[in-house]
């Protein structure tokens, strides 16, 4: 049985893209494991990555050393509480708490003086001492901020115990206003960051494999003598493996509203048409990369080592502004850097393309260039 | 096990390596460009927050309170806007994060000693930052307001400006940064770069190694030949566990001389413990190989099964107390949180055997039990 569209009278040229694309989708579709585990990479994975992933401070462990045992010492320890401080241990003596620390089983030791409520009353100031393990130094400088301010607090409420209340006191107080995550839903954030990352390895990685294994297997040698030009060659495996990663994208999204809720305050089919722009684009460097290389093992290595960078250089956990100066540089000539404002910018902040338009015309420029290096190493291969 | 057999294993394997120069070259450069490349660029402190500021009251004090953010390390002042909807819209371009709004009689209120209130608004799409952000911010209100009311308290009482200080702050916090006096991001984050960098590249090496055959069909050679499983198995490994180990050594002389990251515990233990790691990542590599049939499937897998677990779940980015129970379970999970302990331990705490053994123990009991699952897994006899 013919199926209806096979009558369809198509232009050569496409008609040999259809064919070679269905190769390559069938090809693709009987590497049982390689579509398992694409399947796995856009639910599973996002899945992993985005729950219980957070990036506030929470349940920093914190062990304390009461010496004064007194009321105000009680008062102090207990503003250190959840959701950001977990007191882990109550200690009776000063020394477990830098065992536990040299553990890595607290983070925070806090030491109160013995003479903490006497010096209090007296008037007088009185020290406490703040141990904080810095070998993880975001969390460690973060948890001792926020230490401080509740000490602060804490000896202003002293302080000011029977005098005038706050609305009579110079006090600048804090009012923020949080856009686009205003709950600061990690969950959002790492899920959505992690689908790029995903996207971006697998449209450098498929078509690139894809390619050499034609080289290693000889099949390639079929392909030469056929009738068929560099980029009938190429566009197809591009092409088959940007249908496959939009397919993927499309049971993220669904992963992304309804399991972690997240907005989609954009329009969609905007997202889809950037995600294309991009994959085609990037998958340029993955042809690049075939060229250079006669295996699949390189062909890894190679993947690995240029995906280090762009993922990094993407501004995702490191924006531009905490960058070197030089490394900044190289951030902008990233296409996934802007791949990434234009998602997040469509995502959570929910702007239009009359804002994005600019990423979106650097990044595909970017691509282009990309693309054409790809083409051009590819032609001059075959030659 | 006939050593002799096992010799040749590894020494078609080793040949099959040195042939390969292309291969070669990766296996040995990559390790070090990336170490490089994350050493340099993984910088997790928030500092240079482009930032701008609305000034509705435009007085000397609203000034002076900006000063404390247009010095600041942290923030990176881009100029003043003149209202909400424009700071707004640099939000939106992404071109801002944070954007300050001052209120009018700012100045006055405070000089009358009443209470007022700043806004701020900010980029929230990444939240570590947005987080960061806000409190940095809180922590420059809450000094200029001590400041402000320390003098206020010392006017109103005609008391010295000390006493007032002391008086309104009784408790001083000392804190002190152990193992990293310096809180420096670097030393915090070089040495768990070893940990990403040797998790990323061997599983890998591993994988192809074997799958390579399968795909080639030269592992049927393998099947009719009197080699055992676990001749085969420890012969096609140990070349590529050797070449990690070797990478370890030039990550660790990096980390150190490059990056200059104190090195204040037992070396040998370190070595040790990076060999039990080695293990535990050739044999997710083995695993791997063992579930899936083609080169290009091996290299997908391995990157989704082992650079996620030691981005996320390694302590990292958040350290195991502080972890949910679901996330804990899933670090304890992976073999890249147990050598973070040791890193860290080992670099930074200055800790040996007598400390770290717990870990050791693990790793080393993680790689034997991957080994013994691949062995138990592995076929010579595949069904057709």
């Amino acid at each position: 049985m013919t199926p209806p569209w096979s009558r369809l009278e198509l232009p050569p040229f496409l008609e040999r893209l259809r064919v070679l694309t269905v190769k390559e989708l069938l090809q693709l579709g009987r590497d049982v494991g390689l579509i398992a585990f694409i399947a796995y990479a856009f639910t599973g994975d996002i899945y992993v990555a985005g729950s219980g992933m957070q990036m506030q401070l929470r349940n920093a462990t914190i062990a304390i050393y009461d010496g004064d045992d007194s009321a105000a010492s009680r008062e102090l320890i207990g503003r250190f509480h959840p959701p950001e401080f977990r007191i882990q241990a109550l200690l009776s003596d000063a020394q477990d708490g830098l065992r536990l620390l040299d553990q890595g089983r607290t983070m925070i030791m806090l030491d109160i003086p013995s003479q903490f409520e006497r010096d209090l009353s007296a008037r007088q100031q009185t020290a406490v001492q703040l141990q904080v393990d810095a070998s993880n130094s975001v969390i460690g400088t973060w948890a001792a901020a926020y230490a401080t301010q509740i000490a602060a607090t804490f000896g202003t409420d002293h302080a000011m115990g029977g005098m005038p209340t706050e609305a009579a006191m110079p006090i600048i107080a804090s009012h923020h206003r949080i856009w686009f995550n205003p709950n600061s839903m990690d969950e959002w954030f790492v899920p959505i960051i992690e689908m790029m990352n995903i996207v971006t390895m697998l449209s450098i990685m498929l078509p690139a494999a894809a390619m050499v294994r034609e080289k290693e297997r000889g099949t390639i040698e079929q392909l030469l003598v056929s009738p068929l030009t560099p980029i009938q060659i190429m566009l197809p495996k591009v092409l088959a493996m940007a249908l496959v990663i939009l397919l993927g994208i499309t049971s993220s999204i669904v992963m992304l509203r309804y399991v972690f809720a997240a907005p989609i305050r954009g329009s969609l089919p905007l997202f889809y048409a950037v995600s294309l722009v991009y994959v085609i684009t990037t998958s340029g460097l993955g042809l690049a990369i075939a060229t250079l290389v006669n295996n699949l093992a390189q062909v890894g290595m190679a993947v690995i080592l240029a995906l280090a960078p762009i993922m990094l250089l993407s501004g995702t956990w490191v924006p531009a502004e905490g960058m070197p100066p030089g490394i900044r540089w190289l951030m902008y000539i990233s296409p996934l850097h802007y791949y990434v404002e234009i998602t997040l910018g469509i995502f959570l902040r929910g702007t239009g393309l009359d804002m994005l338009w600019n990423h979106l015309l650097i990044m595909t420029l970017l691509g282009l260039v990309m693309f054409t290096i790809g083409l051009l190493r590819f032609r001059a291969q075959l030659r | 096990m006939n050593l002799k057999r096992l010799e040749a294993t590894a020494a078609k394997e080793i040949r099959e390596m040195l042939r390969d120069r292309f291969f070669l070259i990766l296996a040995f450069v990559s390790p070090p460009v990336m170490m490089v490349i994350f050493g340099y660029g993984m910088n997790l402190d928030v500092e240079n927050i482009p930032f701008v500021i609305v000034d509705y009251d435009n007085t000397p004090q609203s000034r002076e309170y900006a000063s404390h953010y247009t010095h600041s390390r942290y923030f990176h002042f881009l100029g003043y806007v003149k209202d909400q909807r424009e700071a707004q819209q640099l939000i939106l371009r992404a071109r801002i994060r944070v954007a300050i709004v001052i209120p009018e009689h700012f100045g006055r209120r405070l000089a009358q000693g009443r209470s007022t209130a700043i806004q701020t608004l900010m980029d929230g799409a990444n939240p570590l930052r947005a987080n960061m952000t806000k409190s940095y911010i809180i922590a420059i209100n809450s000094q200029v307001s001590l400041q402000q009311v320390t003098d206020f308290m010392a006017t109103v009482r005609g008391i010295p400006r000390r006493e007032a200080e002391t008086m309104l702050q009784p408790v001083r916090l000392e804190v002190r940064y152990l193992y990293n006096q310096g809180a420096k991001s670097r030393w915090s984050m070089v040495p768990k770069m070893i940990m990403m960098v040797l998790m990323m590249a061997p599983p890998f090496l591993t994988a192809v190694a074997v799958v390579r055959e399968k795909e080639r069909g030269s592992i049927l050679n393998i099947y009719s030949s009197t080699v055992t499983k676990a001749e085969f198995l420890i012969g096609k490994l140990s070349p590529y566990a050797a070449v990690t180990a070797i990478n370890g050594l030039v990550l660790w002389a990096l980390a150190t001389q490059l990056f200059a990251v104190p090195f204040k515990g037992s070396f040998l233990f370190f070595v040790l413990a990076t060999m039990a790691y080695t293990s535990c990542t050739t044999g997710i590599g083995l695993l791997v190989s063992l579930f899936v049939s083609t080169q290009a499937a091996a290299i997908v897998v391995t990157m989704i099964v082992t650079l996620i677990p030691a981005m996320l779940y390694s302590g990292i980015i958040i350290p195991l107390s502080s972890m949910g129970p679901v996330p804990r379970f899933l670090a304890l999970l992976t073999p890249a949180m147990h050598y973070t302990q040791i890193v860290d331990g080992t670099f930074l705490k200055g800790q040996g055997l007598l400390e770290l053994w717990r870990p050791l123990v693990v790793l080393a009991g993680y790689g034997m039990a991957l080994f013994v699952i691949g062995h138990r897994l592995f076929t010579k006899r595949p069904r057709a």
